[in-house]
């Protein structure tokens, strides 16, 4: 009878069952609740527990809110849990007991459930430094169906294309600022055997977002947009057609079999200098160098052309997410008082600065030089990023729809036109226009 | 599963004409051969993934880029220093082994219990008891994710191991159930009936005649929960809130989001977090496989 | 055996009647039960039913909103993306049953079948067999997506490098052999399974039939077909609804390779998937009611079937004995 070495564990885990139930998570309630700000020094800091999705931000935020804590007796316990889990721990998060006070949340429609169930606190008018964002991103933070702002943006991604200057250099080629020129770079980098755009059609997320980039100027950035909102346009638009024929007449530039390459692919493509150019967002900066320091890259707009609606190229751009407060803290006033210094000066330079991120408050400056000519391209001619900002509202959400359908469009089982008419079919579902 | 009854041959066998045995015995050989070569061939398949996993592990993600297929020509050990300091695996591992042995034990040990009483009772409630346990094996289990975190969160004990423990020993009682009850309605009633007779009560009958019979059962129950338990990420997630609870599989998920391009410190944290479950199912399988064929050739 | 004497002897009465039916009495019957009912319906029960609960509310995020009915189950089948997703993701779901079984029963019966006589090596062949199973779907599934990489796997370099270049394509890439390579990983990380089960059945089957069979001439294949297979029908039985249970419900792997949309547009997306995506990635307000009526619906499926199936295999059981 071989039961010994069963009888052991099963031993050994019976005695620690007891255990396991009597330790306690890592607060206890007991040291929360007494919170003593008192005049002359600080002698029992509050605890604000802070909630992120950025696992790869938490040695820097942790380094940004000592400054914080020192000067406001308060003890900010910031966690991060990874991107794609996030939104179910947030829900228990913000429906449980002993849940966060102040929460990063997403933006534009996938906000919209956590306001309609009640779970964020209303802070319309409350913070200063909202007043200083651009309007785009602010309505990121606000309630579709009452206006009311619930957040602070806490960053501004642009998209555009990194391209590598070194290769750039060896090829002879310089940014193009024409469409035209823009094919004949990528034939020459082609001809010699390098691969001119790293795209990874795999992940469908990523396909909306490429999109915008090469097709915004091609469709017309912020008045297509302004058009759909009040019922002039729609998506079946010639030119917003074309702008999705755009992708398909770069396909040949991309990876072969680029539906099989994923994000991550196309991303090792760059850093590792086997692929020319990289259509991405603002994020990837940091990513990038941290990657390969060596690196040399700039970036540039995509150049348009004389019959696209718009003739000057863009930047498109979305607030990443927002810092919201839980609606069930018992913390109100310190959550608040967080909030308004995350609308500051002082946190929005540390969020450039340490996170290299582009924080949307006014008045910061970008000592990166590559950080600082994407924010000036973008200033120069900003464009919402259409589907993420407008048209998440609803299911099927129009960043889904482009998604699958710009993949229909590299396998060859949708044309352009096929595409256009998915995602308008798709978002009539549910979209109303204003007028 | 009528496993250890004796049954007549089905009708149907045809009526086999005499043949001599020569020419078999001739072709054996190289049956025998083929049949090796198959199976030698099919472990290769089962593990050749794994394996280039371990071999990933010692390259570095510039070397993978440009050539897919090489051998690490510099074995690369950095990314295994990186992925355990980074990745807090010590403690994430101890969490996993509590909450899985704690809970495969708690449910093998109540199945064990009801599956007895439920193979034996012919009484329409136990029947209802049995058809409920069952369905319980068709339930998507991530579909009660808020109902569980709500229900945990009023006994407080979110953010708990023992919590953790009580929901995996709750799901697993349907298939231990499942197996168990089988298993026990194999075993002829005799034994009970001279037990009985002898005036055993019912515990001692459970516990000195029944259970040393369908240890290959238990066998079977305890593995097949061990694994997914061990490696559900799911659950952890959404109960655990603070870093020191974590079980493996979470650290993991985290891990993963950091480190999604860096690939051989991705698979160094891989390989450590299945090295475990390997050592323990390679210590368990000689006793599943001895009490599954001890138990069959009774 | 029970032998004559003891037949004769009058059994002792010691415990009060037993109802009719039960091997133990009623007390000793609940105490044996009970554990095992209260944690079930305490953590499982319980909870399971409220969320099929919700499916008849309409909600507002995470707050519950007025009673619908079966609105929810309606929007399910009338409202895109519903409308498509739902019967080509069913589709999906039944071709992995499918090709699970193909899969199972050929190749996994057929290792079972030659491992159970065998003496040699055969605990490292049920190792071997089994190590995929022990590694985490998800970490299978990451593993094989980056093997199969058009750009970086080493498959399809290998492939080029043996000559057989024209058979190097994006695997998961395009819809036409997308779901095949899933269907084939968890065929190839479940395996294990079936082979201990369907070994552990083999080792029942009395050799004197097959030595006796063989004996009369019959080849190894008219052994197999006419004696082992009927005898394993409650094995293969119990193996195919737990794949059929596994094939609706898979989640982990379809995830790690297709995304949760399923790519390449939508050729990998399955029941669970679409659950997913409406539960905790869609921005709609009613996310909860909608994802919870189609796990119900899953759920009734589910049921059906198995209930359906499990008393064909048991009418076949019976007829052979």
């Amino acid at each position: 009878m071989k039961v010994r070495p069963r009888h052991l564990i099963a031993a050994l885990a019976l005695a620690m069952l007891p255990l396991t139930a009597c330790a306690p998570g890592s607060s206890s309630p007991a040291a929360d609740k007494a919170a003593g700000t008192n005049a002359s020094g600080c002698t029992s800091p509050e605890t604000l527990k802070v909630w992120s999705w950025r696992p790869e931000d938490v040695a820097a935020y942790k380094k940004i809110f000592t400054s914080y804590e020192e000067k406001n007796c308060v003890k900010v316990d910031f966690q991060a849990f990874k991107n794609t889990e996030y939104n179910q721990i947030l829900s228990t998060g913000l429906t449980g007991s002993n849940g966060p006070d102040v929460v990063q949340a997403r933006a534009y429609g996938a906000l919209q459930p956590l306001i309609v169930g009640g779970n964020l606190t209303d802070i319309t008018g409350k913070v200063e430094g909202l007043d200083g964002m651009d309007k785009t991103i602010v309505t990121g933070a606000q309630g579709k169906a009452d206006g009311k702002t619930y957040g602070v943006p806490f960053a501004t991604q642009t998209m555009q294309v990194f391209y590598n200057k070194k290769i750039f250099k060896d090829e002879g080629v310089e940014v193009p600022t024409s469409w035209d020129d823009f094919i004949k770079v990528n034939e020459k980098i082609q001809g010699s055997g390098m691969t001119p755009l790293a795209v990874g059609a795999k992940d469908a997320w990523m396909m909306p977002f490429i999109h915008d980039i090469f097709g915004s100027a091609e469709y017309g950035g912020k008045d297509f947009r302004d058009g759909v909102q009040t019922g002039k346009k729609t998506f079946t638009d010639a030119k917003y057609v074309s702008s999705i024929q755009n992708l398909k007449d770069l396909q040949g530039f991309m990876p072969k079999d680029v539906v099989g390459a994923s994000y991550t692919d196309a991303q090792v493509l760059f850093t590792n200098e086997q692929a020319a150019m990289f259509p991405g967002g603002s994020f990837e900066l940091g990513f990038f160098q941290k990657q390969n320091p060596e690196l040399d890259l700039g970036v540039f707009q995509v150049p348009v052309r004389s019959t696209s609606a718009s003739q000057q190229p863009v930047s498109a751009a979305y607030a990443d997410g927002n810092w919201a407060i839980n609606a069930k803290s018992p913390k109100q006033e310190a959550s608040l008082k967080l909030l308004q210094w995350m609308a500051s000066k002082e946190f929005g330079q540390h969020v450039v600065d340490d996170l290299k991120q582009f924080s949307p408050v006014a008045g910061v400056t970008f000592n990166d030089p590559v950080m600082k000519e994407i924010w000036d391209l973008y200033q120069k001619s900003p464009a919402p990023y259409t589907l993420l900002v407008d048209f998440r509202y609803g299911t099927p959400s129009g960043t889904d729809l482009m998604g699958s359908g710009v993949q229909e469009l590299f396998l060859g089982s949708k044309d352009a036109a096929g595409v256009a008419q998915k995602v308008q079919d798709g978002v009539s579902q549910w979209f109303k226009p204003t007028s | 599963m009528s496993l250890l009854t004796e049954k007549k041959p089905a009708a149907g066998v045809p009526v086999p004409q005499s043949k001599r045995p020569g020419p078999a015995r001739r072709k054996g050989a190289a049956g025998r051969f083929a049949v090796s070569g198959f199976l030698w061939v099919y472990a290769v398949i089962a593990v050749a993934p794994l394996l280039v996993m371990v071999v990933s592990s010692l390259r570095t993600t510039r070397e993978m880029a440009r050539n897919p297929l090489a051998l690490p020509l510099n074995p690369n050990f950095a990314s295994y220093s990186k992925a355990w300091v980074e990745a807090s695996f010590g403690t994430f591992f101890v969490n996993s082994l509590l909450v899985t042995v704690g809970s495969v034990l708690i449910s093998t040990i109540v199945s064990l219990m009801a599956a007895y009483v439920l193979a034996r009772s012919k009484s329409r409630v136990t029947g209802i008891i049995e058809a409920v346990f069952l369905s319980g094996l068709m339930l998507p289990v991530y579909l009660a994710i808020l109902p569980v975190f709500y229900l945990l969160d009023s006994m407080g004990l979110v953010d708990n191991k023992f919590g953790l423990i009580m929901v995996y020993a709750a799901l697993s009682i349907p298939f231990s159930v499942f197996v168990l009850t089988s298993f026990f309605r194999q075993l002829p009633l005799e034994l009970e009936e001279a037990a009985r007779i002898d005036g055993a009560g019912s515990f001692t009958m459970f516990w000195h005649i029944m259970l040393p019979l369908v240890k290959p059962a238990i066998a079977t129950v305890v593995v097949f929960r061990f694994v997914p338990i061990w490696n559900d990420f799911f659950y952890p997630l959404i109960l655990m809130r603070s870093k020191e609870n974590y079980t493996l599989p979470v650290g993991l998920t985290t891990f993963f989001g950091e480190y999604q391009t860096d690939w051989p410190t991705l698979f160094a944290g891989l390989v450590i977090a299945t090295i475990p479950l390997v050592v323990l199912f390679l210590v368990a399988t000689k006793q599943i496989v001895a009490g599954l064929t001890a138990g069959m050739s009774k | 055996m029970v032998q004559a004497d003891q037949l004769s002897r009058p059994k002792p009465r010691k415990r009060s009647p037993r109802p009719a039916g039960t091997a133990l009495g009623w007390p000793a019957t609940v105490i044996f039960l009970a554990p095992a009912v209260i944690i079930f319906a305490v953590f499982v029960l319980l909870p399971m039913i409220t969320a099929f609960s919700y499916s008849f509310f309409d909600w507002q995020g995470t707050a519950r909103g007025a009673f619908s009915g079966i609105e929810n189950f309606f929007t399910l089948f009338t409202a895109e993306p519903f409308k498509s997703d739902l019967p080509r993701a069913l589709m999906h779901n039944l071709l992995l049953f499918a090709g699970a079984m193909v899969f199972q029963n050929t190749v996994g019966l057929a290792i079972a079948s030659f491992l159970y006589k065998r003496k040699r090596f055969k605990k490292l062949f049920q190792t071997l067999y089994t190590l995929p199973y022990l590694v985490s779907p998800l970490v299978i599934g990451y593993l094989w997506t980056l093997l199969l990489s058009p750009l970086f796997g080493p498959v399809n370099a290998l492939l080029k490098a043996i000559g057989l270049g024209e058979l190097a394509q994006p695997w998961l890439g395009q819809p036409s052999t997308a779901l095949w390579v899933i269907v084939l990983v968890t065929a190839w990380q479940w395996l294990g399974f079936p082979i201990l089960l369907y070994g552990a059945a083999l080792g029942g089957i009395p050799e004197e039939l097959t030595e006796a069979a063989s004996l009369d001439g019959a080849t190894a294949w008219q052994r197999f077909r006419s004696i082992t297979l009927p005898l394993l029908t409650s094995a293969i039985g119990t193996v195919s609804i737990l794949t059929f249970i596994g094939s609706m419900e898979a989640l982990a792997l379809p995830y790690a390779m297709g995304g949760s949309t399923g790519s390449p547009a939508g050729a990998t997306d399955v029941l669970s998937l679409m659950f997913y995506r409406t539960a905790f990635e869609s921005g709609a307000s009613n996310a909860i009611g909608v994802s919870s009526a189609l796990a119900t619906m899953m759920f009734i499926f589910i049921f059906g079937v198995a209930l359906a199936f499990t008393s064909i295999i048991r009418r076949r059981e019976r007829k052979l004995s």
